[in-house]
C-alpha cells in the first residue's frame, strides 16, 4: 500500500498538469503519451512519459515546432487493453496529432484502431508481430521485432562463432516460443545444425533432468528464448553439470536478476539483446542521457523508453520538414525517412510501419558482471 | 550409464526434498485425519524467513558454518512456532466439526500465508546468496555431484533415520503413535492429546523449513507463490508412499523425485507431470492405501 501513493500522486499531479496547460494556450501542437504510469510496468511508462517531456521542453526552449509550443498530454493505460481503448478514446478527443506509446504489445493493440480512425499517428515499441498485421498507415513500430533478433542470432552463430551443434531451449510463453520458432527457422534458412529443440516449465527452477539429457548430446551452444529468472537458474546448473557449451540468452535475459541467480556462473554468458542505454555509441544519445539524468536525476528505465523518444523525434523531424501538421503528409514524411540519426539508431520505416534494422548486439558478461560487446 | 546415474542424481536430490515436505503432510494426516494444505506456503515462508534471519544477523558477506546452522535452527524455531499457531488458531477450534470445514479452514490458511509472504517481502523473486555452500563440485566416473546436492541429500536422510527412530523408540514417539490409533483411548490413557497434536506441528513444520531452506541455497531463487508447487509434489508423494505412514512419505518422495527426472530426461518436460498423475491414479486404483500403506497395521 505503502508504494502505491508516490505512484497515484505521481498521476495526480499529472493529470491537474494537462486540465491547467490544455487552457493556456489555444494554438498549440497536442502530442499524446499513452503509457502505464502505474501498475506493473509503472517504470518503463514514467521513464516514456518523461523522456517524451524532455524532448518537448527541448523543442519548446527553441520555439517549439511550426511556430507553435508543444503540449504533452499523458493517459496512463495500466499495461492493461481496457484501459487503453478508454485511453484511445482519450486522447482522440484531446485533439492529440500523434502519440507516443504504449509500453506492452497488447496495450498498444487494444488502442490501434481508435487511432487509425481517428487519423491520429501512433508509435510503439512493442515487439509483437500483430501489431504491424492491420497495415495501419497511422502505426509505426520504433522498436524491433522478434524476427529481427532471430536473424541477428543466426548470423552470429553460423557466421561469428560457426558453432555446429546448436541446442535451442524455450519456455511455454508465447514470447519465448515465438522467439525461439523465429530463431530456429533463421537457423535453418542458414543450413545450421540444431541437435535439440527442448522446451522447460518456467518457474520449475530444477531444470537438471533436461540439462542432463542435453549433456549427452556434447552441444557447442545452448540459446535460451525465455525470461531471465529461468535463464539464470539453467545457466547455474549447466556449469554445475559440467555442460562445456556456451550459453545465449535472449534480450530477456538482459537483467539484474539473471547475474544473481546464475552467481558466479553468469561470467561468460553470452546475452543478445539492442544495446542498454549507457553503452549506445552515438552522440545523439550520449547527449540526451546527460539530460535526461540532470533533469529526473535517473537513468531511463531501460532501452525501450529511447525507442519511443526516437519515434517522437523522428514525427517533430517530418513536421519541421514538411512545415505541415496534416497527420497524412506526416505519414508520408515518415514512410519517406531514410536513416534519421536516433537514440538508438538510425531509423527507416517500412510501408507497413515496420522500423527496419535491428542494432542487435552480444554482450559477454564479465567476472564483474559488467557487459563486454563481442559481436554486432 | 553416466547419463541414467546422472538423472539418479538429480532425481535424489529434489526427491529428498519431497520426501521432507511430503513428512509434514503426512504426520498431520495420521494424526489428526487432515490433509494440512498450508504446509506448501509454510514452506515457500520458511525460504523467505531465512533469508532474512540470515541478512539480520550475518549481513551479505559472512559464510560459515556455524552461520549457516544458526540460520537453519532460527528459521526452524520460527517455523515451527508459525505451524503450531496456525494449528491453534485454524484447526484446534474444528477439531470436532465436519472434515471439510477443515479442509476449507487449511485452504484459507495456506492463502494467508502466502499472501502474507508477498504483503512483507513483495511479489518480486528474492535471491539467495550463491556462497552459503562452498561450490565444490566432486565428479565421480563422470556423474557430477556438488557440494549442496550432498548437503541436502545428507541432512535430509538424517533427519528422517532420526524421525523414524523418535516414533519408534522413545516414549514420546509412542505416545503418538497412540493417539494416531485411537484419540479416545489415548486420552484415557493418560496422553495429553493436544500436546502431541502440537510436537506434530513443530516436527513437520520444522522439516518444512529445512526443505524450504535448501530450495533457496540450491536453486537461490525464491518466489512468494512457489509453496504451491511444492506442496502440490510433496502431497502427490504422501499419497503415493501411502498417507500417514512415514516411511511410505519418504519412499514416496524419493520415487517421485526419481520418476520426474527419469521422464524429463529420457521422454520430455512437456510429459513429466502427466505422467506424474498418471502414475498417482494408477497406485490409487490398484493400491488405494498407497505403496506401504497395507503392510504398516499402524499409522503415523
Amino acid at each position: 500500500m505503502k508504494k502505491m501513493f508516490p505512484k497515484l500522486t505521481a498521476s495526480l499531479a499529472v493529470c491537474s498538469m494537462l486540465t491547467s496547460a490544455s487552457f493556456a494556450a489555444a494554438d498549440v501542437i497536442k502530442i499524446g503519451v499513452q503509457a502505464p504510469i502505474t501498475g506493473q510496468y509503472a517504470n518503463e511508462g514514467q521513464s516514456i512519459d518523461n523522456g517524451v517531456r524532455l524532448i518537448v521542453e527541448q523543442y519548446n526552449a527553441r520555439g517549439g515546432v511550426l511556430g507553435k509550443k508543444i503540449e504533452v498530454v499523458t493517459c496512463d493505460d495500466q499495461g492493461a487493453a481496457q484501459q487503453a481503448a478508454i485511453c484511445a478514446k482519450k486522447l482522440v478527443n484531446e485533439g492529440v496529432k500523434a502519440v507516443i506509446g504504449s509500453y506492452t504489445s497488447g496495450a498498444t493493440e487494444a488502442a490501434q484502431t481508435t487511432y487509425n480512425r481517428a487519423g491520429v499517428l501512433q508509435t510503439s515499441d512493442g515487439t509483437s508481430d500483430s501489431l504491424i498485421a492491420h497495415k495501419y498507415w497511422t502505426f509505426f513500430r520504433n522498436s524491433f521485432p522478434n524476427s529481427a533478433e532471430a536473424e541477428y542470432t543466426a548470423k552470429y552463430f553460423v557466421e561469428g562463432k560457426q558453432y555446429k551443434k546448436i541446442v535451442v531451449l524455450s519456455d511455454y510463453s508465447s514470447y519465448s516460443t515465438d522467439l525461439a520458432d523465429a530463431t530456429v527457422k533463421a537457423l535453418k534458412a542458414k543450413n545450421a545444425n540444431i541437435i535439440y529443440e527442448g522446451k522447460i516449465k518456467s518457474g520449475s527452477q530444477n531444470f537438471t533432468a533436461t540439462l542432463t539429457k542435453i549433456k549427452s548430446m556434447d552441444p557447442d551452444v545452448i540459446y535460451f528464448s525465455g525470461y531471465y529468472t529461468d535463464g539464470g537458474l539453467l545457466r547455474a546448473q549447466q556449469m554445475q553439470l559440467g555442460i562445456k557449451a556456451d550459453f545465449v540468452g535472449g534480450d530477456s535475459n538482459d537483467n539484474p536478476d539473471y547475474m544473481k541467480l546464475a552467481g558466479e556462473s553468469a561470467k561468460g554468458t553470452l546475452l543478445i539483446n539492442v544495446p542498454t542505454p549507457d553503452i549506445l555509441p552515438y552522440d545523439i544519445a550520449k547527449t540526451f542521457l546527460v539530460d535526461y539524468k540532470a533533469k529526473f536525476n535517473m537513468m531511463p528505465a531501460s532501452i525501450w523508453s529511447l525507442m519511443n523518444v526516437d519515434g517522437l523525434r523522428a514525427i517533430l523531424h517530418v513536421m519541421e520538414l514538411s512545415k505541415s501538421d496534416d497527420t497524412k503528409v506526416i505519414a508520408e514524411g515518415l514512410h519517406a525517412l531514410k536513416d534519421f540519426p536516433g537514440i538508438t539508431g538510425p531509423v527507416t520505416f517500412r510501408e507497413d510501419g515496420e522500423r527496419i534494422g535491428g542494432g542487435y548486439m552480444t554482450y559477454e558478461v564479465q567476472a564483474d558482471k559488467s557487459y563486454k560487446i563481442v559481436y554486432q | 550409464m553416466d547419463i541414467f546415474l546422472q538423472q539418479m542424481v538429480n532425481g535424489l536430490t529434489i526427491g529428498s526434498l519431497y520426501a521432507l515436505v511430503a513428512l509434514g503432510y503426512t504426520m498431520v494426516y495420521g494424526v489428526m485425519r487432515l490433509i494440512n494444505f498450508a504446509h506448501g506456503d509454510l514452506v515457500a515462508f520458511s525460504a523467505f524467513i531465512g533469508l532474512s534471519v540470515y541478512a539480520q544477523i550475518f549481513g551479505e558477506s559472512v559464510t560459515s558454518l556455524v552461520a549457516v546452522i544458526t540460520v537453519f535452527v532460527f528459521t526452524a524455531a520460527i517455523v515451527a512456532f508459525v505451524g503450531v499457531l496456525l494449528e491453534r488458531l485454524a484447526y484446534r477450534p474444528l477439531r470436532t466439526a465436519p472434515r471439510l470445514s477443515a479442509v476449507v479452514s487449511a485452504l484459507g490458511a495456506g492463502l494467508v500465508i502466502q499472501n502474507s509472504v508477498m504483503l512483507i517481502w513483495g511479489p518480486n523473486m528474492k535471491i539467495f546468496p550463491s556462497n552459503l555452500f562452498p561450490s565444490t563440485i566432486w565428479e565421480i566416473g563422470g556423474i557430477v555431484i556438488t557440494f549442496t546436492q550432498v548437503m541436502i541429500l545428507g541432512v535430509s536422510s538424517l533427519l528422517m533415520v532420526g524421525l523414524y527412530f523418535f516414533i519408534h523408540q522413545t516414549k514420546i514417539g509412542t505416545a503418538i503413535r497412540a493417539v494416531a490409533i485411537d484419540q479416545d483411548a489415548a486420552k484415557l490413557m493418560g496422553i495429553n492429546v493436544n500436546r502431541i497434536i502440537m510436537i506434530i506441528f513443530i516436527i513437520g513444520s520444522s522439516l518444512g523449513a529445512v526443505a524450504g531452506l535448501f530450495i533457496g541455497t540450491y536453486y537461490r531463487g525464491i518466489t512468494f507463490d512457489m509453496g504451491w508447487m511444492y506442496g502440490l509434489n510433496a502431497f502427490v508423494a504422501a499419497i503415493m508412499g501411502g498417507i500417514g505412514n512415514i516411511p511410505g512419505a519418504m519412499l514416496g518422495g524419493l520415487l517421485l523425485g526419481l520418476f520426474n527426472a527419469m521422464i524429463t530426461g529420457y521422454i520430455s518436460t512437456q510429459w513429466a507431470e502427466t505422467f506424474t498423475f498418471v502414475l498417482l491414479i494408477g497406485i490409487l486404483v490398484l493400491r488405494p492405501t498407497g505403496i506401504l500403506g497395507e503392510t504398516v497395521a499402524e499409522k503415523v
